[in-house]
């Protein structure tokens, strides 16, 4: 019990240090998040990106900061943004994301032009139940799912969808999730409309999913705070953006974390094999 | 019939769903988007009720009989009809039957979930870093070669994961990136193929009335 | 430190599941009941709001698309489940949304999972475009393999066949060793998120 509470209390303090006193980090992003990211960049205009949060609360630190990093993405690039999720969880953490991304973007807007308006720019459609209505209707009409969007508006009446009527006229599905719902959109709305996935998971659930990767299935794949780092300092790279990057904040107590834990096991073993040797 | 109804809807069902795959004519695709659209999404929504339904039972049952920690019965109780009233008479934006506001403070379903459901659930998934810590400095024992490689693994993907050491030793990304790639991939793929496989001939099951555990008791 | 109050309620609640840490107490307890009842009335606000009032209330209440009655008698019941006499109905409604789940699950699944992987395992002339290329996916094509040769209990392992197994528990390793990894790194990053909330958000030391 006791050894217990000091590898609790060490933990927090390599933790703790590195987010008082961070060090300056730059992510190196790898061929996954390149891939994903290239895609996204050359959506056509005629073509929107559908960004699906399917995460719940307790995977928000990992993957809120891949919402935001897409939506700056595509702000940026005035890529046309449809936002949905299948977990109704996920609800809250969509809105909380998409007012912290407006907030940056329309702080800076000098004209109506310049901002990112609701209908115009970007529609948050919501969430619908069972997961099949959504996945498999959107084949068909993304109005006829959601007849409402989030905030209680009649899509029919929305700008945007007039346009982007159906998975056709959607470049690409991103969903972020805790769970295997990327998978879900493999399974019925790409084998059945051919739309192409890509995909953000924890990094608990991220090796499983390699497979979906090779075989091209995911166009890309963002993994854990790792996966949003990369995205996020892409996304600066390339758009000079200056919002807050949690995930590139948070890799300076990753870093230490990790070694700790690398360290922790290597002494755990060692004792181990002390005792045994005695 | 308490039997054979049940089955013969999920039997029918079952037909329905793969039709629908199958054949691309208009009025099968229609007639499929249209069951979707409405009826499907009507007999889900009330499935709310089981879950809903059985914990408030749980916990009238747990204040009745007193049992273990039965006091914090009520907070659950309390706290499940009191966000519901929030979100029914308050709607989602706070601005519904009943306004969600006194003076400058907000309590409407939003405010309710992002400043209390996302940090108890954030912080409940948190823990579990202390908890691997702890199980990895006393269970993760390097006791033979195949165990060894599992730590080789993780040690590198780790290492690789964090930007000082991915710059700093860029071929440690690479080594990473490619055991992910390669014989990670090639693991989780077979596991995949049996994983599938099982999952499917329980659906099959189910659709054919072998797998009956779905219909709970008599 | 934070002026705003909710910020200090999520703080408390924050502490109050980090209390578990030492031992188990009433303020984490209080939490975690407290977790459970507010998600649920959160459930039952968008139920009621996103999909029984938009798809089943409002054409009603116009007097149109009167044949969801029938769907709505059918959702109905489910809440026969808590009367004993009649709690047998409950399948009526299970056995709708299992039904055409599983059913319109078996034949995408078959593709997206059995197929396609199946295609992207086998050799083909594209997976040789360079040397690097070839050597992986030979490597994936043998250790796909190898993999399946190892969950296979049925028959015993000798010559060729335990070897395949070896083979298969080598890249079962490596790939539980990749998940462990990155388990690592997905655990720590939640706990960064909380302890950054208390000290920028609550506490106000970082900026």
């Amino acid at each position: 019990m006791a050894s217990r509470r000091y590898i609790y209390l060490i933990l927090t303090i390599v933790i703790i240090i590195p987010i008082l006193r961070p060090f300056k980090l730059k992510p190196l992003p790898m061929k996954p998040v390149k891939n994903l990211f290239d895609y996204i960049d050359k959506i056509p205009k005629d073509k929107a990106l559908l960004i699906s949060v399917d995460y719940t609360p307790d995977t928000e630190a990992e993957l809120q900061p891949m919402t935001i990093a897409l939506l700056r993405h595509a702000f940026s690039k005035r890529i046309k943004v449809g936002i949905l999720t299948l977990t109704l969880l996920g609800l809250g953490l969509a809105e909380d994301a998409l007012q912290v991304v407006l907030k940056e973007f329309n702080e800076k807007a000098k004209t109506k032009e310049d901002s990112i308006v609701y209908g115009r720019d970007y529609v948050f459609l919501g969430w619908q139940t069972p997961p099949l209505v959504p996945l498999l209707g959107m084949g068909e009409s993304i109005t006829k799912v959601f007849p409402v969007d989030y905030y209680g508006n009649r899509t029919d009446t929305l700008p945007l969808l007039k346009e982007i009527k159906n998975y056709r006229d959607v470049g690409i599905v991103v969903s972020i999730s805790g769970s295997a719902i990327p998978m879900w959109y493999v399974t019925y709305a790409q084998t059945t409309f051919g739309v192409k996935v890509g995909a953000g998971f924890t990094a608990v659930s991220a090796a499983d999913y390699y497979p979906y990767l090779n075989s091209g299935q995911l166009t890309g794949l963002l993994a854990g705070m790792r996966g949003g780092a990369e995205y996020e300092e892409l996304v600066e790279e390339n758009f000079k953006i200056r919002g807050r990057r949690k995930a590139t904040e948070a890799m300076s107590a990753q870093t230490t974390a990790h070694i700790t834990i690398i360290l922790l096991i290597i002494l755990g073993n060692f004792i181990y094999f002390y005792k045994k040797k005695k | 019939m308490k039997v054979k109804l049940p089955l013969f809807i999920c039997l029918i069902m079952g037909i329905m769903g793969m039709i629908a795959y199958y054949v691309p004519h208009k009025i099968v695709q229609n007639f499929d988007n249209e069951w979707r659209n409405t009826a499907l999404r009507i007999i889900f929504a009330f499935s709310l009720v089981l879950g809903v339904g059985s914990i408030i039972r749980h916990h009238l049952e747990k204040i009745k009989r007193k049992r273990e920690f039965w006091e914090y019965s009520y907070v659950t109780l309390i706290s499940l009809f009191l966000t519901a009233f929030i979100g029914l008479f308050g709607g989602i934006d706070g601005k519904g039957l009943i306004k969600m506001q006194i003076g400058n403070f907000n309590f409407d379903i939003q405010t309710i979930y992002v400043n209390m459901a996302i940090p108890l659930g954030a912080t409940m998934f948190s823990l579990l870093a202390y908890f691997m810590a702890s199980a990895a400095f006393r269970a993760f024992r390097a006791r033979n070669f195949e165990a060894v490689l599992l730590l080789v693994a993780a040690f590198i993907v780790m290492l690789a994961s964090v930007p000082p050491i991915a710059r700093l030793i860029p071929k440690l990304s690479y080594i990473s990136e490619w055991i992910l790639d390669v014989p990670n991939t090639a693991a989780k793929r077979g596991m995949l193929f049996g994983i599938t496989l099982g999952v499917l001939s329980t659906s099959l099951k189910i659709l054919l009335g072998i797998e009956r555990g779905w219909l709970g008791g008599k | 430190m934070s002026p705003d109050i909710w910020v200090w309620i999520a703080a408390l609640l924050t502490l109050g599941i980090f209390s578990f840490l030492y031992k188990d107490n009433p303020f984490y307890r209080f939490c975690e009941h407290l977790f459970v009842g507010i998600t649920n009335g959160y459930a039952i606000t968008f139920y009621w709001h996103r999909i029984i009032v938009p798809s089943l209330i409002n054409p009603l209440s116009k007097g149109e698309k009167l044949y969801l009655l029938i769907f709505a008698f059918i959702g109905a019941l489910y809440f026969t489940r808590f009367i004993p006499r009649l709690s047998w109905l409950v399948r009526i409604p299970i056995a709708f949304v299992i039904g055409y789940g599983a059913g319109a699950a078996i034949p995408r699944t078959i593709e997206a999972s059995i197929i396609e992987q199946a295609k992207a395992t086998i050799l083909q002339r594209s997976n040789f475009t360079n040397i690097f290329t070839g050597i992986s996916s030979i490597i994936i094509f043998f250790g796909v393999i190898a993999t399946i040769i190892y969950f296979f209990f049925s028959t015993e392992r000798k010559g060729v066949l335990k070897h395949l197994a070896y083979s298969g528990i080598i890249f079962i390793m490596l790939g539980f060793g990749a998940s462990f990894g990155y388990t690592v790194m997905a655990r720590i990053s939640l706990l960064i998120g909380r302890l950054t909330f208390l000290l920028r958000d609550w506490l106000g030391i970082i900026k």
